[in-house]
């Protein structure tokens, strides 16, 4: 039996698994779901600035979409295996799942994709109200739009999975893998789209922010689902989500395996 | 024997602050460590003002000075919650489920002293420093506020405080009955968020609920209106006024949550 057709097999087993799990932790989702409302927050400043005219192609309506977009491409990109995978490797519990016939991040990719409609059911309140404030917002993307952002929010959602998997092996060689990825964080809320979107910015750092992970990471989506990216720039903004994830992969093989080979398991 | 009153309690203090700080300042790598992510996660705090500023002279009638002046105290609460008040309070839900509790309410001393200020988080006293930098960089950047004025800022700063301590306890106390929503305090620190930018910002009422309900407006848009040169003197006793329902408020929930305590072992 060679090994990728079991890791197929058993996935929607592990899925089923994590479903249950979820739905008997549910009180604890809904709060961790509402903690990422600062995009809320952001929507009131940038729509006081916009209230005095347009900025680079904004109106209020559009900052309004951009950040509803925000509030629910974060939750479809959302995980948490950094902190996961850095406390199990800390405890010691990752033993028990190197001894499992099966990956310990696939079925960790697979619990996060498991999350995934729970996170749309409970963020779905706020959504609605937000729709229901400011009915301007919605508008149904382009077809080409919409197929786009399909790919593109399944292509950031494995980035992050696969960025915060990297961090979290860093546990393997740290204390502080945590602070690492809380670092990184800090970095992606403003690089990736997240506190305002890339056009705001200076046009010579829009230039960098381009190629960096972070926006693959949620802008791209973002950009696709509010209808502000030009329909000419969806193929490139898709590839280079594609390269980086490719990337993303090897760095994280590269540090797992290093890790794995030092992992002394403590309190084995 | 137990003695109470005023003295006896600021022993105690006195004794928590040093316990705690000792213990925190062990791992002095991780503290250093602490300083790089202090100086980023401020950085990042402070980049949509730039962008915001970069674009307009003035948000909802507020200018950058004062805006900035806003996101200091921001920094400063954020420290304070993550430094002191979360550390502590998010630990007694942890012992009112291990039933380690117990221990804290045989100790003689007050209960809510004892679990307010036995750990501090060392490592966020870079944040601490990045907010004083961020507000004396933002007070220094226009006429130097008058002696009143400084004095106004730094009661509403503690009135805020302290009533954001209270919000706190408040939810902790709820968790003493609803174990199951420990992490609701997660909220909390997410809600805290809406003190980055001045209240003006946010709709009348939106503005009204950051001041009276969940009062963090009180410690970041009244201590910066202070310092900027305009605050009022209906400020101060705002603040004050809020400062002491949600003390009170909390501390008779706290009582009310100890009273229904039967301990995870009994």
């Amino acid at each position: 039996m060679n090994r990728l057709p079991h890791a197929l097999r058993v996935t929607p087993t592990i899925a089923r698994v994590a479903w249950s799990d979820l739905v008997a932790y549910r009180a604890e989702m809904v709060v961790w779901v509402l903690t990422a409302i600062l995009p809320l927050f952001l929507l009131a400043l940038w729509d006081a600035v916009l209230v005095d005219g347009d900025v680079a192609g904004f109106g209020r309506d559009d900052v309004a979409r951009y950040f509803a977009a925000t509030l629910l491409v974060r939750q479809l990109t959302g995980n948490w295996i950094a902190w996961e995978l850095a406390y199990e490797i800390r405890q010691g519990q990752l033993s028990a799942r190197l001894l499992r016939p099966l990956h310990p991040l696939w079925a960790a990719y697979v619990w996060a994709v498991a999350a995934l409609p729970w996170r749309i059911v409970i963020l779905s309140p706020l959504l609605i109200a937000l729709a229901l404030a400011r009915p301007e917002l919605l508008a149904w993307p382009s077809t080409a739009h919409a197929s786009a952002f399909v790919v593109s929010v399944a292509l950031a959602f494995t980035l992050s999975f696969l960025v915060q998997a990297t961090f979290g092996s860093l546990a393997f060689f740290i204390d502080k893998a945590d602070g690492a990825f809380g670092v990184w964080f800090a970095v992606w809320t403003v690089a990736s789209g997240y506190v305002a979107p890339l056009a705001f910015f200076p046009a010579s750092v829009v230039a960098a922010l381009r190629w960096l992970p972070f926006r693959s990471m949620l802008g791209t989506p973002v950009e696709m689902l509010a209808g502000v990216l030009p329909k000419d720039a969806l193929g490139m903004a898709l590839a280079v989500q594609a390269a980086w994830v490719l990337v993303a992969l090897m760095v994280l093989r590269a540090v797992w395996r290093a890790g794995l080979a030092r992992y002394g398991a403590f309190g084995a | 024997m137990t003695t109470t009153g005023p003295r006896r309690a600021l022993q105690v203090v006195a004794a928590l602050l040093r316990a705690s700080l000792s213990a925190g300042m062990q791992y002095r790598a991780d503290f250093l460590f602490d300083a790089v992510t202090g100086a980023v996660r401020a950085l990042a705090t402070l980049a949509p003002l730039w962008l915001v500023y970069g674009l307009r002279d003035e948000v909802a009638g507020v200018g950058e000075r004062e805006a900035t002046l806003v996101l200091g105290c921001f920094l400063l609460v954020a420290a304070l919650v993550h430094g002191v008040i979360e550390p502590n309070l998010g630990a007694v839900v942890e012992g009112v489920r291990s039933g380690a509790f117990d221990l804290t309410l045989l100790k003689p001393a007050d209960a809510q002293l004892l679990v307010s200020l036995r750990t501090l988080a060392p490592g966020h006293v870079w944040d601490l420093l990045a907010a004083l930098a961020v507000l004396v960089d933002a007070t220094r950047r226009g006429p130097t506020p008058d002696l009143p004025h400084i004095a106004l800022a730094l009661w509403t700063a503690a009135c805020g405080a302290l009533a954001l301590y209270g919000v706190w306890l408040g939810a902790i106390a709820a968790a003493f009955v609803f174990v199951r929503v420990d992490n609701l305090r997660f909220l909390l620190l997410a809600g805290l968020d809406a003190g980055r930018w001045p209240a003006r910002v946010f709709s009348r009422g939106v503005a009204t609920l950051l001041t009276v309900v969940f009062p963090v407006a009180v410690a970041t848009t009244l201590p910066a209106r202070a310092l900027a040169g305009h605050g009022a003197w209906t400020d101060a006793v705002v603040a004050a006024a809020v400062a002491a329902a949600f003390l009170a408020g909390s501390r008779r929930l706290w009582r009310a949550a100890l009273a229904r305590y039967t301990s995870a072992s009994s």
